[in-house]
């Protein structure tokens, strides 16, 4: 079926605001419209929009928890549909991404006002050995456009380094990626590494990157798995569901 | 029949004695002669001693001076890191601002310190096997090329956010991928290899603007020369399977998430080169199950298809595992 992604978009959103009150019709319509907008400029990747379409929606009175919901972690869903249908590629993925995060940035004092509580705390970084980063930004970006906070630990990180981040910051997920067969072995050091320190029954592991497979973050001793960043979501959800 | 004659056979979809086994070895090669990486990839002569030790020990149809990816970039000007026993790694793109494009001189292949040594492998694999088993020569894609110097991520904005400034970049990655190619042709190399991978993690409608062209002057470039051209894009390149036939390669490697026979029909004249997975059929697998893909990929990819892994053969990966490809091919092609 050959529907635009934004008419998908669109009708998907539409089934997620109900407003009761006759009277605020009107001014839902125009909180829906910002909402709208918000999502739209997202998939689109329009960094510049977003943030200002974020603000109008908050001097509108629409609450943070509402913006983050309706309008950012859900168009960051769909980006990550369109990824695992094919639609969108890295280069989407990326400027959507980049939008979202520019909008977050306008958003985020609001949340902790509110107290809005992201969906877990997430450690990522690529194991010791490996610089090769995309898609543990990828991973990184489609779980913070989920809810999730993230601790981007960056590059070539040692295990002791994921360990002190799990015994500083209050982790609930380690996220590893490694692009090299030669580095996923590293994988498996950091986990003994959590057992060494006594806290690998506090948090949970994730691992990722072309080479790895189910198989393999079984054998490492890993608790969850994803081909590719937009599944790598659901798995983070799972783990601490 | 020596390997020359078997690939020319194979190209023409006529019978050869066994299907060429065209295995990408590097990180192997190295370590199997005992040598630490780094070596392999800044000395000639250890990446000829190498490569002639696993032509003859796993029966490869090949010797190829592909090493890493920043042969170029290091002779633009980047600043590239040689780990001991590790791979190349450019920790700062040398375009980190768009600015710096205007910085940016086209280095000379002979001049240049990592190309020429390029040169000079191909010269050596000449003296030592030439005539009688396909040298094979290596040049980034444009695109893979401009993402060398620009950093992947950043490059991948730089499509939406500034396609002018990508366009005038890519300009200049193919003069010197030209100039480069045409240099290894005129050392000895039969083939010329092109690598693109990340022209695999974009939407088809921006491989057709932003890497086909570029693919296809270079490929122009090396038939113009008198060689043959090799088109490989590691990554799940199924949706792009009818552009990559357009690219004019005479060869095209496939990984091993692409279906062989798909991508043997949407190749037409071109051989099908590839494709069981590289990490757990080669390096994980029994030769049983090396052997059973091995043929099996033949089988799909049709008369004209040539053996190979989905992407490099890794490092550690069993000896007895090789053997059984060979073995595989031998057999398969006795029963022809």
């Amino acid at each position: 079926m050959a529907r635009s992604s934004k008419f998908v978009a669109k009708l998907k959103y539409g089934k997620i605001t109900t407003f009761v009150s006759s009277t605020r019709i009107e001014v839902s319509k125009r909180m829906e419209a910002i909402l709208q907008s918000i999502y739209d400029g997202i998939l689109e990747g329009k960094a510049k929009v977003v943030p200002a379409k974020v603000q109008e929606a908050l001097d509108a009175g629409i609450s943070p928890a509402q913006i983050l919901n309706d309008g950012m972690i859900r168009a960051m869903a769909e980006v990550g549909r369109l990824y695992e249908e094919g639609e969108y590629f890295v280069p989407e993925m990326l400027i959507a991404a980049r939008a979202m995060k520019e909008g977050l940035a306008v958003l985020r004092p609001h949340l902790l006002q509110a107290d809005v509580k992201p969906a877990g705390k997430v450690a990522a970084g690529t194991v010791q050995g490996d610089l090769h980063d995309i898609g543990k930004n990828l991973v990184a970006l489609m779980l913070e456009g989920a809810g999730f906070e993230i601790l981007d630990l960056g590059v070539d990180v040692p295990a002791e380094k994921f360990v002190a981040a799990v015994q500083e910051h209050n982790v609930d997920i380690v996220a590893m990626s490694a692009l090299l067969t030669t580095t996923m072995s590293r994988m498996k050091d950091t986990v003994e590494a959590l057992k060494a320190a006594g806290l690998r029954d506090k948090v949970k592991v994730m691992v990722g990157g072309a080479p790895v497979t189910q198989s393999y973050a079984n054998e490492v001793g890993a608790d969850g798995y994803a081909p590719d960043a937009s599944q790598a979501v659901a798995v983070a959800k799972s783990l601490i569901a | 029949m020596n390997a020359v004659e078997r690939l020319s056979r194979r190209l023409r979809g006529e019978a050869a004695d066994r299907p060429p086994n065209f295995d990408i070895m590097m990180q192997f090669a190295a370590h199997y002669i005992g040598q630490p990486l780094s070596r392999y990839y800044l000395d000639y002569r250890v990446l000829v001693q190498a490569n002639l030790a696993v032509l003859n020990d796993f029966q490869l149809d090949i010797v190829q001076a592909i090493s890493d990816p920043y042969r170029e970039a290091a002779d633009f000007g980047a600043v590239i890191e040689f780990p001991e026993d590790g791979l190349p790694v450019s920790k700062t793109p040398l375009l980190a601002e768009p600015d710096d494009l205007k910085r940016l001189k086209p280095p000379d292949p002979a001049a240049g310190r990592r190309m020429s040594d390029r040169l000079e492998a191909i010269r050596r694999f000449r003296e030592e096997v030439g005539g009688e088993v396909p040298i094979m020569g290596w040049v980034e894609g444009a695109l893979a090329e401009a993402a060398d110097l620009r950093g992947v991520s950043n490059l991948m904005t730089d499509l939406y956010d500034r396609p002018e400034w990508v366009e005038e970049l890519l300009e200049i990655c193919t003069e010197v991928e030209i100039a480069f190619a045409r240099a290894q042709v005129e050392a000895g190399a039969d083939i010329i290899g092109l690598g693109d991978a990340v022209a695999s993690q974009i939407a088809p409608r921006l491989y057709e603007r932003c890497a086909l062209p570029y693919e296809q002057r270079i490929f122009a470039a090396v038939h113009e020369a008198g060689g043959l051209a090799r088109l490989h894009i590691c990554g799940n390149t199924t949706k792009i399977l009818s552009h990559m036939a357009r690219s004019g390669a005479d060869i095209i490697d496939i990984d091993w998430m692409v279906d062989m026979r798909a991508a043997a029909q949407a190749f037409g004249q071109a051989a099908v080169c590839g494709n069981f997975d590289p990490f757990a059929v080669m390096l994980q697998g029994t030769p049983e199950d090396v052997y059973a893909a091995t043929v099996e990929c033949m089988r799909l990819g049709g008369p004209r298809a040539i053996s190979a892994a989905g992407c490099e053969i890794p490092d550690g990966t069993p000896h007895e595992n090789l053997r059984a490809q060979a073995r595989a091919l031998r057999e398969y092609g006795a029963q022809q």
